[in-house]
């Protein structure tokens, strides 16, 4: 099977050409690591195969466990099992987080054509996984990402991965904003997370977060492309020397 | 039929024929009319309607085999019907309600007038057919639900009074089950005497060939208060407009509305805050979706007379656009005579929030249910204090607008 790959993608927004000729292959049960200056395209490509419709696909293709990502749209992509941790989760007034997480797990558990969970046993799974994450349960009362404080956004963003469980997670810099406990606590749930069957896309600036999680692959992405791809030592370079060499 | 044909065909129908002066009063009123004299231009109370509609219909009122009933659901908690805006006469020692009779006349010079260029009420003179003098006693704690039944065809041209005594609480709720093709333009005259508290839920759910021209004017006195909320559902015409008066010190008002429109639904909705009196706090917010080619305004205003010092006023629209095509009109006013004031003023109106819609999608869900949940998440937090069964109904309401929103 193809777990993901992506093949000369050219995507642009507002007329403006932001990945240029594109490609990643990304096996089951691998982690990936993006790294690139402000600006370069990482949150445009996390957007673009989350299915953001704000981006024009110029040319390429997209191939996810074998079907064209492309052609899906957005819920069409989360149900098959991809997800995007944001980088600026937005916040939804009004929209409770436990119906919200519940309404998203069982449409994907219909999609698959499995049972749904009722109330109960979906507030003890929530709570499970929230109890795991140290989020206090009493955010689960509250309206989706409003007034949380940055690292309790990013917090709650892995709490719904670790729910909706994904085969494919991209995290767009998960791990800025977190304090020094939170990234421990963020990384041993995405360890405790990790078996070969998922893969990870983790786009972000700092080399502490990949001390913690092993990428198998480090990517230096630069104006809308790779531009060098080795393993856990690039990551060292661009803290040194960051990135004019590449 | 014209104006004229009516007036002069139907005046007998008229409750203060036998009373000089309000039949001279209605003559004059009549002539305005009749004469255009009034402005045209510039006039909220036909914001949304046009003239020669409300002027020609077909008066119709015979109200022969109706059926009005007073009946106790549970202990302190009472089923009114009105049929064709006739009431049952009924006393006991919480409640007094009676139909108006030409003996009533000086209730009618008394009543409170905020209404001088709106059209609507001056039809409502001229026509008015019926009417209730509605008392709650002092010192009771009642729950009451009055079911509003229009017969087919029915013009009811109505003025209410109630009283609400000193000490009491009360949850009133307004029903309007109408038929087919009627007309009702109904005047509530509201007054909540010292300490009372009223909360009143207005339900608004009847099918499109019907109208419906709402006006109340509430007086608070001291430490009163009156909570009115309307909940708009109607594929027919409505028209809420609502005025309170803080008259007694430390009273508070609040006038509140929803409404949910389709295909080409319209409603026309303001909201008047009168302070009179020191430390008194009053809330206008008006929320809405709109979806085809539907279209709404709401006019808003905060009155601070010199006296009324401390006085908080709060403001406040919001809309949710759903297609390029409906519209929502929305125009807060503030006119302060007082220096020591909190008011303010706000307006959000604009199409369902697309960074949002994406959110709650990138999780798996579609696109109705995410839509769904930002438009249900929209008066979540206008449900939180209601009464269950209240919340439940309109919830209810809701999901039937929801499931109609999808098959557009
Ligand atoms: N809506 C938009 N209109 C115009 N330009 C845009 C828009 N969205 C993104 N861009 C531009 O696209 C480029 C890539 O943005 P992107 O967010 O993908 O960068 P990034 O690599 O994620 O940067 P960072 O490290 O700062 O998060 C930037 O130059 C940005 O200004
Ligand atoms: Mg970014």
């Amino acid at each position: 099977m193809i777990f993901l790959n992506i093949n000369n993608l050219n995507v642009s927004i507002e007329g403006k050409k932001i990945l240029n000729d594109f490609n990643i292959t990304i096996n089951e049960g691998e982690v990936h690591a993006i790294m690139g200056p402000n600006g370069c395209g990482k949150s445009t490509l996390a957007n673009v195969l989350a299915g953001n419709e704000d981006y024009e696909v110029n040319s390429g293709k997209v191939i996810f466990k074998d079907e064209d990502l492309l052609d899906l749209n957005i819920e069409e992509r989360a149900q098959k099992g991809l997800f995007l941790a944001f980088q600026y989760p937005v916040e939804i007034p009004g929209v409770n987080i436990t119906p919200f997480l519940q309404a998203s797990i069982n449409s994907k558990l219909k999609n698959e054509k499995k049972p749904e969970l009722d109330n109960l046993s979906f507030a003890k799974l929530l709570r499970k996984k929230a109890e795991e994450l140290g989020i206090n349960t009493d955010m689960l009362k509250r309206s989706i990402n409003t007034g949380f404080s940055g690292g309790e956004k990013k917090r709650y963003e892995i709490l719904q991965m670790s729910v909706l469980n994904p085969e494919l997670t991209i995290f767009d810099e998960t791990d800025s904003g977190l304090d020094v406990d939170a990234l421990k606590i963020v990384t041993e749930g995405i360890n405790r997370f990790k078996n070969p069957k998922n893969s990870f896309l983790i786009i972000t600036h700092y080399q502490k977060l990949l001390d913690y999680i092993h990428p198998d692959h480090v990517h230096v992405m630069r104006n809308g492309k790779i531009v060098k791809s080795g393993d856990i030592s690039l990551a060292s370079e661009v803290e040194v020397s960051g990135y004019q060499n590449f | 039929m014209t104006l004229e044909n009516n007036f002069i065909h139907h005046s007998k129908e008229y409750i203060f024929l036998d009373n000089e002066t309000l039949s001279n009063h209605r003559e004059n009123t009549y002539k305005k009319i009749f004469q255009k004299n009034y402005d045209r231009k510039n006039n909220e109370s036909l914001k949304n309607i046009t003239i020669s509609d409300v002027s020609k219909f077909n008066y119709f009122y015979k109200p022969t085999k109706t059926n009005p009933t007073v009946s106790l659901i549970d202990d302190l908690n009472y089923k009114i019907k009105l049929v064709d805006g006739i009431c049952k006469n009924y006393e006991d020692e919480y409640i007094e309600i009676r139909n108006i009779t030409n003996l009533d006349f000086k209730i009618f010079l008394n009543q409170v007038n905020n209404n001088l260029d709106d059209i609507i009420i001056d039809f409502n003179k001229i026509f008015l057919n019926s009417g209730i003098f509605f008392n709650i006693k002092s010192d009771t704690k009642l729950k009451i639900r009055l079911v509003h039944d229009t017969s087919e065809n029915f013009t009811v041209f109505q003025n209410n009074f109630i009283n609400f005594n000193k000490n009491c609480e009360v949850q009133l709720e307004d029903h309007f089950n109408l038929t087919n093709n009627s007309i009702n333009n109904i005047n509530y005259n509201i007054h909540v005497d010292e300490k009372a508290v009223v909360k009143h839920n207005i339900f608004q759910n009847f099918r499109n060939s019907n109208k419906l021209y709402l006006t109340s004017n509430s007086v608070c006195e001291k430490k009163s208060s009156y909570h009115q909320n309307t909940y708009n559902f109607s594929e027919g015409f409505v028209r809420n407009f609502h005025h309170a008066h803080l008259n007694g010190e430390y009273s508070n008002a609040s006038l509140k509305g929803c409404f949910f429109l389709k295909n080409k639904n319209i409603c026309s909705n303001k909201t008047n805050i009168i302070h009179n009196a020191v430390n008194c706090v009053s809330d206008q917010t008006y929320k809405g979706i709109l979806n085809a080619h539907s279209k709404a305004s709401y006019y808003s205003n905060t009155f601070v007379s010199e006296n009324a010092q401390k006085t908080e006023g709060y403001q406040l629209s919001k809309g949710i656009l759903l297609t390029d095509n409906c519209s929502f009109f929305s125009k807060p006013e503030l006119r302060i005579f007082a220096d020591d004031v909190k008011c303010s003023h706000g307006s959000t109106i604009g199409p369902v929030d697309e960074s949002a819609l994406y959110y709650l999608r990138s999780r798996g869900m579609s696109k109705n249910e995410a839509m769904k949940m930002i438009i249900s998440s929209f008066i979540e937090e206008d449900l939180l204090n209601l009464d269950k069964n209240i919340a439940k109904e309109i919830s209810n309401n809701l999901s039937d607008y929801l499931k109609s929103l999808s098959n557009d």
